[in-house]
C-alpha cells in the first residue's frame, strides 16, 4: 500500500479522481435511496394521506366511496361542543404538565450536581422510571392508584381522606399528570444535568469574586447558559405530552366522563372505535398542527429571552 | 426553610462548584436528605412491582391498605407468576415476536442509517446539507401523529398483521442518521483516501472499514431503534389484530384489561419488558446525557 503510494500514485491522480467522482455520485444514490424512500413511505405519504383524506366525507364501513367534502369535517367538528372541550383539555393539559415536568426535573438537577454524597445513585434512581416501558408505569401506577390501593393506605396512615383517583372526573387527568412525570422527570433531568456540568466553572468563580449571592448567580449565570439545553428539552416534552396516549387508552379509556379524553386518544377512537377515517384525519391534522403552533411559540420565545 | 434549600441549591449549580466554607456540612446533609427523599419517591413504585412480581396477588391485595411494613415484605416468596406468565399464557409468544422485530429493526436500521450517515459525512454534493436536515427534521415529527394514517395505509397494502409492517417504521431514524454521521465526521479523511487508492470500493469502506471502527456509535444508534420497537404501544396496536403476531406491551396491557385482579402475573410482565430497556439504558446512561448536549448546540 506505502509502495503504491509513494511510486504510481502521482501520475494518474486526476483519472483516479474522475472515476472516483463518478463512483460516489453511484453509491451516493444508492446509500441514500433507503432512508429517503422511507422518509417518502413513512412521513410524506401518510401526511399527506391525512390531509387529504380529511377533506373527504364517507360512511363508516367504507361501501360508498368517498366524496369531496372540502373544509366540511372540521366545520362539523368545531360545531361539535364535545370537540371543542377535547382541544381545549388537550391544551390545557399541556400547559399545565410541560412547565410542572420541566420545573421539577430543573430543580432536581440542580440538587444532583450538588456535591452531596452518592450523587450518582441518587441520579440513577430517579432515572429508573424511564427504563420501564411505559405500559409497565401505567400498570404499575394502575394498581397503585386503586381506590383501595398503597397510595390511600399512605394518605390514610398520614391522617388524610381516601381519594377516588382515577374514578373521579376531578382526579383522573391530574392521576395521568402525575405517571408521564413520575417517567418523564427523570428523564429530562438527565439531560439538564449534562447541560449544568457543560456551564465554564470560570463563570461561577467570576460571579463568587462579584459577591453575587445565589439566586443573582442562579438567574443570571446558570439560566442564560442553560437556554439551549432547556429549551431543547421543552419542546422534545411538549411533543411527547401531545401525543400521550398510552395511560389514557390503558387506565382510563377517556373517562370518567370524558375528563381524559385528550386529542390523541380521540383521534384513535374516532378513527378505530367509530371507524370514521375522514374525521379522524381532520382530528390528527389538527392534533399536528396545534402540537407545531407550540413548539414553534416556545423557540420564539425562548430565542427572544435569550437575545434581550 | 424550603427557600433556603431552594437557594443553597441554586447556589453551586456545578459538581466541583463552590467550596462553601462555615455552614458547608449542615448543608450537604440537608441537601442529602432531599435528594433521598425525591429518589424514594421515584424508586418506590418500581421497587413495588418487582417485589409483588415474587409474591402471590393475594398477598400483594391484601397488603396494600391499610400501611403497613408488609407492602415491601412478601410473606410468601414465589416465581409462581413468572412461570404462569410464561408458560400458560400467550406472553412468551409475544415477547418472542418482540425480540424478533426488534433484532431484525436494528439489523436493517442500522444498515439503511449507516448507509446514509456515511453519504451524508464523506461524500460531497450539491444539497448535502439539505437531505441531511430533511432526514433529521422529517424523522423527529413524532411518530405517533403519523401512526393512524400510516396504519390505514399499512394495512390497504396488506402490511397489516404481518410482521414487515412492524419492523418497517422501525427502520428509519433520523436520530440514529444523525449520530451516525457525527460519527463518521470524526474519522480522518485519510483513512478512506488511503483505502481508495488500495482499490476498495465504497461498500468496502463503509462496511469494512468506518463501520469496524464505529463501534459506540453503532451501539448507541442500535440501543435508540431497540427501544423504540421493544417499547412500541400504538403501533401494533394498530396494525396487528392476530393474537399470536402480537408484541409484548400490548399483550401485557391485555392481560391487565382482561384480568384486573391479577397484579402478580401483570407485576411479572412488566418486569420482564423492562428488564432490557434498564440493563441497556442504565449502562449507556453517560451516552444520554451527551446526546442532549449535540442536540441542544443545534
Amino acid at each position: 500500500m506505502n509502495v503504491a503510494r509513494t511510486t504510481s500514485d502521482r501520475p494518474a491522480p486526476l483519472r483516479r479522481r474522475r472515476a472516483g467522482r463518478r463512483q460516489e455520485l453511484f453509491w451516493g444514490a444508492v446509500f441514500l435511496a433507503p432512508v429517503l424512500v422511507s422518509l417518502v413511505v413513512l412521513r410524506i405519504v401518510p401526511a399527506v394521506g391525512a390531509i387529504t383524506s380529511s377533506l373527504y366525507k364517507a360512511f363508516p364501513g367504507g361501501i360508498i366511496p368517498a366524496t369531496y367534502a372540502g373544509l366540511q369535517n372540521y366545520r362539523s367538528l368545531f360545531g361539535d361542543p364535545n370537540f371543542n372541550a377535547t382541544i381545549v383539555r388537550t391544551i390545557l393539559f399541556n400547559l399545565v404538565i410541560n412547565p410542572v415536568q420541566i420545573l421539577v426535573a430543573l430543580l432536581v438537577a440542580v440538587l444532583l450536581v450538588q456535591r452531596i454524597p452518592l450523587v450518582g445513585l441518587w441520579r440513577t434512581l430517579l432515572f429508573v422510571p424511564v427504563t420501564i416501558p411505559i405500559v409497565g408505569s401505567c400498570i404499575a401506577w394502575g394498581a397503585a392508584l386503586n381506590p383501595e390501593g398503597p397510595v390511600n393506605a399512605i394518605i390514610s396512615a398520614l391522617g388524610g381522606k381516601p381519594q377516588p383517583f382515577f374514578t373521579s372526573p376531578g382526579q383522573a387527568l391530574a392521576c395521568i399528570i402525575v405517571i408521564a412525570s413520575w417517567i418523564g422527570i427523570g428523564y429530562w433531568m438527565l439531560f439538564l444535568v449534562s447541560g449544568l456540568q457543560a456551564i465554564p466553572e470560570e463563570l461561577y468563580d467570576a460571579a463568587k469574586i462579584d459577591r453575587a449571592g445565589p439566586v443573582r448567580t442562579f438567574f443570571h449565570i446558570t439560566l442564560p447558559m442553560l437556554r439551549r439545553p432547556l429549551l431543547f428539552v421543552l419542546v422534545a416534552d411538549t411533543v411527547a405530552n401531545f401525543v400521550l396516549f398510552v395511560p389514557v387508552q390503558l387506565l382510563t379509556g377517556g373517562g370518567p366522563q370524558s375528563s381524559t379524553t385528550l386529542l390523541m386518544f380521540e383521534a384513535y377512537r374516532t378513527s378505530y372505535a367509530f371507524g370514521s377515517r375522514n374525521l379522524g384525519a381532520a382530528q390528527v391534522v389538527l392534533l399536528t398542527v396545534i402540537m407545531l403552533f407550540f413548539v414553534l411559540l416556545q423557540f420564539r420565545l425562548l430565542r427572544e429571552e435569550g437575545e434581550s | 426553610m424550603t427557600t433556603a434549600q431552594a437557594n443553597v441549591g441554586l447556589a453551586a449549580p456545578t459538581a466541583g462548584g463552590s467550596r462553601r466554607t462555615g455552614s458547608r456540612p449542615m448543608v450537604t446533609a440537608v441537601l442529602t436528605a432531599v435528594a433521598v427523599v425525591v429518589a424514594a419517591a421515584f424508586i418506590l413504585p418500581a421497587l413495588w412491582i418487582l417485589i409483588g412480581s415474587f409474591r402471590p396477588t393475594d398477598d400483594i391485595l391484601s397488603s396494600m391498605s391499610p400501611l403497613t411494613w408488609q407492602l415491601f415484605v412478601p410473606t410468601h416468596v414465589t416465581i409462581d407468576n413468572y412461570t404462569r406468565l410464561l408458560v400458560d399464557s400467550g406472553f412468551s409468544r409475544a415477547l418472542l415476536n418482540s425480540a424478533f422485530v426488534c433484532v431484525a429493526s436494528v439489523l436493517i436500521g442500522l444498515l439503511v442509517s449507516s448507509m446514509a450517515a456515511y453519504t451524508l459525512a464523506v461524500f460531497r454534493f450539491p444539497g448535502r446539507n439539505l437531505v441531511f436536515a430533511l432526514v433529521v427534521i422529517s424523522f423527529m415529527v413524532p411518530f405517533e401523529a403519523i401512526a393512524i394514517p400510516l396504519s390505514q395505509q399499512f394495512i390497504s397494502w396488506g402490511l397489516g398483521n404481518t410482521l414487515v409492517g412492524l419492523i418497517l417504521p422501525g427502520i428509519g431514524n433520523g436520530l440514529a442518521v444523525f449520530n451516525l454521521r457525527q460519527y463518521f465526521l470524526g474519522i480522518p479523511t485519510s483513512y478512506r483516501e488511503a483505502a481508495m487508492l488500495d482499490g476498495a470500493s465504497e461498500p468496502r469502506i463503509l462496511f469494512l472499514l468506518y463501520l469496524r471502527i464505529s463501534g459506540p456509535a453503532l451501539t448507541n444508534s442500535a440501543v435508540l431503534i431497540f427501544l423504540g420497537q421493544w417499547t412500541a404501544y400504538l403501533w401494533p396496536l394498530l396494525v396487528i389484530s392476530d393474537t399470536r403476531l402480537q408484541l409484548a406491551p400490548v399483550a401485557l396491557a391485555s392481560t391487565f384489561g382482561e384480568r384486573s385482579a391479577d397484579y402478580g402475573q401483570n407485576f411479572a410482565g412488566t418486569v420482564l419488558l423492562a428488564l432490557v430497556p434498564a440493563i441497556s439504558m442504565l449502562v449507556l446512561q453517560r451516552f444520554f446525557g451527551r446526546l442532549s448536549l449535540t442536540s441542544g448546540e443545534k
